[in-house]
Formats: C-alpha cells, sequence, structure tokens
C-alpha cells in the first residue's frame, strides 16, 4: 500500500481548558474521497486549519504526503487546494484577477485560458471580469473550488463545499468531486453537514465528535452494519403485521400505519422478510430501507454525547 | 518567493480606492498653495518678516519655489502620516477583517515571506507617497515662481542660497520617508494585533496625536519621555537647513526612528509567525 496522504496521529487543540480537537487519529489513502463528519462544534474547522497550517495544534503529529507539516509546510500547501470554510476574496479585484494573484503564490499557470479553464469548470466563465463584491454566497463557493484547483493539486480539502449552492450547483459540485476523483485521480478530504452528499460522493469517512473520531471505515461497509429501518409498503399492512408478528422477527417492528409495516432489520434479514410476506399472499409496493447516514450520523453522534 | 509576493501585495494595494485618498489630497492641497502663494504670496512674506523690518532690509526674490516647498513641507509634515496610516493600518488586519488570511496563508509560501512582502509594500506606498509630495512641491514650486533664495527664522535666521538648497531638500525628503516609514511600523504593527482594519488606522493616529501634544507641552515631567516619542523626531528634518548641518541633532532622531522602525516590524513578525488564524 502507498503512503497515506494524510496521517493525524493524537491531535490535540486546546483553548484554554476547552479541548477543541481531543486525540484525533485519521488516516486518508491516495484517491480516497473522505467524508469528515460531525455536528456543529466537533472540531472540523479546528482540524482543517490545522491541516491548512492556519492554527498550531497544541499536541500531536500530522502528516501530510508522508511529510511532517511543522518542518514542510511549504512544500506540502504547494500540493494542496483548499477551501477552508467561508469562500472570501478581495472583493475590490475581478474573479480572474483573484485567481491570477492567488495563483502566482502557488507557481500556477496564471495565463487567461488557465484561469479561464478553471472558472469554465465551476460556471464562472462569463463572469471572469466581475468584481467579486457583486457575487452571491453560491458563486464566491464556485469561485472558491476555481481558485482550489488552480495549481492543479494532489490533495483537495473542501469544507461545506455546498454550502450556499442552489441544488443545480450541489449536483454540480458532486460531480465535480466525482470527477476529480475518478479522472483526476486527485484525493479528496470532503468537510460536510449534507450527509447525503458524502453518502454519494465519499468512499471513506470518519465521524467526529467532541474532538475525537467516533467511528472511521468505508462509507458503504459502514451503513451496511446494524440494523436499519425498513419501510415495507403494502396494501395489506394489516396482515403483513400479524404475519411478521407471529415470526421470530416480531420484536424488529418499529411501527406501522394503514400503508406500511416499519422494522428495524439487518440488510441481510430483508430477503427473508420479503419471502415471508410473498408466500403468505402479501401485496408488496416496496421494501425500502429508509436508514441514511444522516441517521446513522445522529445515533452515533447522539451515543456519544 | 519574495518578489512575487511583494508584487501581489502591490497589486493589491494600488487595487483600492484608498490607497489613492493620499495622492489625491496631495494632488489637490499642493497646486491650491502653489498657486496660492504665486498670486498672493507677498502679502504673506511682508506678514512673516514685519518683526524683521526694522533691523533688516529684506532684498531679492523672497517668494520663490524653494520658498514654497519649504512651507508645504512645515505644513503638511503632520498631515501625511495620517494618509499613510489609511493604507499601512489596514495592510495586516485588512486581511482578517475580509477573511482573506485562509487564502493567503495556505499558498505556499511561508509567514515570513508573507509579512515580508506586505512590509516592503508598506514602504512602497510610503516612499512614493513622500515622492510624491517632493515632486509636486518642488515642481510646481520651481515651475511657477522659480528659484532663490530661503530665509528661515527659527532660533537664528539662516539664509540659504539658490545653490544650496536641492542637496538639502534632497536630505529633508530622505528624512521624511524615514520618518513615515517609522508612522508606517507602527501602523503595521497595529494591523498586526488586531482582526479589524478601523482599529489600526484609528490607534496610530491616536498614538501620533497623543505624542505630538505631550511633546508640544512644556512640562519638566515630560522632557523625560519626550526622547523617546518617534514624533519628537519626526521634525529633525529641520536641522537639514542650518546652516552648517545640525548632524548632532540628525544622529540620535535617527538611531531613535531606526530603533522603531526595526523594533515594530520585529514584533509584527513574531506576532505573525505565531498567530492562530481564527477569522
Amino acid at each position: 500500500m502507498s503512503l497515506p496522504v494524510i496521517e493525524i496521529r493524537d491531535l490535540h487543540k486546546r483553548y484554554g481548558s476547552f479541548n477543541a480537537v481531543n486525540g484525533l487519529n485519521l488516516t486518508v489513502q491516495q484517491g480516497d474521497v473522505y467524508g469528515f463528519l460531525g455536528p456543529n462544534g466537533a472540531g472540523k474547522s479546528t482540524t482543517i486549519r490545522m491541516m491548512m497550517s492556519l492554527i498550531a495544534p497544541s499536541s500531536g503529529s500530522i502528516k501530510i504526503f508522508g511529510m511532517d507539516l511543522n518542518t514542510h509546510r511549504t512544500k506540502i500547501l504547494a500540493r494542496i487546494g483548499a477551501i477552508v470554510e467561508r469562500p472570501d476574496f478581495y472583493n475590490y479585484l475581478t474573479a480572474r484577477r483573484n485567481l491570477e494573484l492567488l495563483g502566482r503564490l502557488s507557481d500556477a499557470d496564471v495565463s487567461r485560458p488557465a484561469i479561464m479553464k478553471v472558472l469554465g469548470m465551476v460556471g464562472l466563465d462569463t463572469r471572469s471580469e466581475s468584481k467579486v463584491k457583486t457575487f452571491s454566497h453560491g458563486m464566491k463557493q464556485r469561485l472558491g473550488i476555481a481558485q482550489a484547483l488552480l495549481h492543479s493539486p494532489d490533495l483537495i480539502v473542501l469544507d461545506e463545499p455546498t454550502t450556499g449552492l442552489d441544488p443545480h450547483g450541489m449536483v454540480d459540485m458532486r460531480d465535480l468531486i466525482l470527477e476529480l476523483a475518478a479522472d483526476h485521480k486527485k484525493t479528496i478530504f470532503l468537510s460536510s453537514h449534507i450527509l447525503p452528499e458524502v453518502e454519494l460522493t465519499a468512499n471513506r469517512m470518519v465521524i467526529i465528535n467532541r474532538g475525537q473520531a467516533i467511528i472511521e471505515g468505508a462509507v458503504q461497509d459502514l451503513l451496511n452494519a446494524g440494523r436499519m429501518k425498513v419501510t415495507i409498503e403494502t396494501p395489506d399492512a394489516a396482515l403483513a403485521l400479524s404475519i411478521i408478528n407471529a415470526s421470530q422477527l416480531a420484536q424488529h417492528v418499529h411501527s406501522s400505519t394503514d400503508a406500511a409495516v416499519i422494522m428495524m432489520l439487518e440488510k441481510s434479514e430483508i430477503p427473508h422478510v420479503a419471502a415471508m410476506l410473498s408466500s403468505a399472499g402479501v401485496g408488496l409496493h416496496g421494501i425500502v430501507p429508509v436508514r441514511s447516514l444522516e441517521e446513522y450520523f445522529i445515533s452515533l453522534t447522539r451515543e456519544a454525547a | 518567493m519574495i518578489l512575487t509576493a511583494y508584487r501581489v501585495e502591490m497589486s493589491k494595494i494600488f487595487s483600492k480606492w484608498r490607497t489613492f485618498i493620499g495622492f489625491l489630497a496631495l494632488a489637490v492641497l499642493i497646486p491650491i498653495v502653489v498657486v496660492g502663494m504665486s498670486m498672493q504670496g507677498e502679502q504673506f512674506f511682508k506678514f512673516a518678516t514685519a518683526g524683521l523690518k526694522d533691523n533688516f532690509e529684506f532684498t531679492g526674490h523672497l517668494l520663490n519655489g524653494y520658498a514654497v516647498a519649504y512651507i508645504i513641507f512645515s505644513s503638511l509634515y503632520l498631515h501625511v502620516p495620517f494618509l499613510i496610516t489609511l493604507v499601512a493600518g489596514e495592510v495586516l488586519a485588512g486581511e482578517a477583517t475580509a477573511g482573506t488570511y485562509r487564502l493567503l496563508l495556505t499558498r505556499p509560501l511561508s509567514r515570513a515571506t508573507m509579512v515580508n512582502a506586505k512590509y516592503l509594500s508598506t514602504l512602497t506606498y510610503t516612499f512614493l507617497l513622500v515622492v510624491c509630495m517632493a515632486g509636486l512641491s518642488l515642481g510646481l514650486g520651481i515651475g511657477f515662481l522659480g528659484t532663490g533664495e530661503v530665509f528661515i527664522i527659527r532660533q537664528q535666521i539662516t539664509i540659504l542660497q539658490a545653490d544650496d538648497l536641492m542637496w538639502r531638500f534632497g536630505y529633508a525628503y530622505a528624512w521624511a520617508f524615514l520618518a513615515m516609514a517609522t508612522v508606517s511600523s507602527v501602523a503595521f504593527l497595529c494591523s498586526s494585533l488586531v482582526e479589524n482594519a478601523i482599529g489600526p488606522i484609528m490607534t496610530t493616529m491616536s498614538i501620533i496625536i497623543v505624542m505630538t501634544i505631550i511633546s508640544a507641552i512644556d512640562v519638566p515631567l515630560f522632557d523625560y519621555v519626550r526622547p523617546l516619542f518617534f514624533t519628537n523626531h519626526m521634525n529633525s528634518w529641520k536641522f537639514f537647513f542650518d546652516d552648517p548641518v545640525r548632524w548632532d541633532r540628525i544622529v540620535p532622531s535617527f538611531i531613535t526612528l531606526m530603533l522603531h522602525i526595526v523594533g515594530c516590524f520585529a514584533a509584527a513578525h513574531l506576532i505573525i509567525r505565531r498567530k492562530d488564524i481564527l477569522t
């Protein structure tokens, strides 16, 4: 296995007696789209600021591309593109001029075609000569992505990249993240509150709360582990309920309505339930697992709290 | 990398409207003073020499470009610092206010390089403002009124010949740059301490006002602190117009101003390098 792109070990950040980050460990491999989840105040932004060397850790180590951030800061930052929290720019400059100046500091190609290319990727090529002060929050967010991509970094750190985007923009952003990972082989570290975004884009994730990792692993493994809420949609809800109550699965009934029975099932139990109901002549409109990352996230962070 | 960062900083400074307020103020004020002096300057000089007429006879071309440049220099010397703080006070704090520290400090350049580039660009702006003041004062003054002798009344009366003046103005404007660089450095330090761009501008202006007032009050108690105030040494440009030049007064002032510059810059460096960027 190649060297991890990000390796964080026992990271702490203390503000007085408050531990914003409290012994965080995580590992991001090359090519990962790594979801970084946690409720407000969990320590996500503090961690990202430490990764970008905007704030100094109280203790612990951060290695990126196998190099220690303390001793190889500029070498590391040359290979990272990032949006950290709000997308703030020099409002008195145009979008193109902002990218030109920032690109120069990253030793990027700041020729007009190169800048127009990244502006085109985020749908801002027609507004390249507009001053940023005329931009909406969503447009600034897109410009933030553009500045992160300009110097063709190996690692892209995105802190809440879809905040302020309209639904169309969110889909575009998701497609862009998938494209960057699949076609350009970028490693992406994605912090987000939009949990379905992570579910749809990330292959691995960590959930943090109170500055600590609660769980880390492959997104699908984490989602498929344990019981999930399953809605059995049927016109014969009463019959279905009586059959289930007579079986060994009775204890897993969550609730029922006139048109559905809701159960807490493991993934492997779903085919068995379907077969049992079908053989009893219960008409089925659908069996829908409704456990999302959101529910998983909430249950985990509640447990931790 | 420092050169790239410096160019970027200069581009940013000269993309802001605020930057041009200082140049605009000088470009409006100096021509007004020159035109006013060329139209009614004789009355000004009659008034200025009224007390001396009983003992001295004034001949020659008293109203000339050098004399007007000297008057402008004396008058604007305490006002130009306020123009400088508008830019210097915002250089670091402006990034915090706008939230652009996050953009800037996630680039592959060290914080030391960033601070150096910002400081150099601040000094460049200061230099250009002093050059603008010199060019307009001397250029318009000589253009409108020609050259001539300058008589200076301080503790003694000094009369300086026309061919003995340009080098003195050269030194005086170089001193002006040093003094304004001190103001810039104080504003730069204030700018590193806070995250609101207005704060350092107001703080630097307040420091200048307070120090100037204390320096002007002739109370023995203040004699001990007065030499420590940089404002007290900014006026040492006048010693270049003494004959002979008062190097005994200039050198201590030079050292004091340099200590302020180095101290403020070093402190700002230290603060920014250790600062957690939370904005």
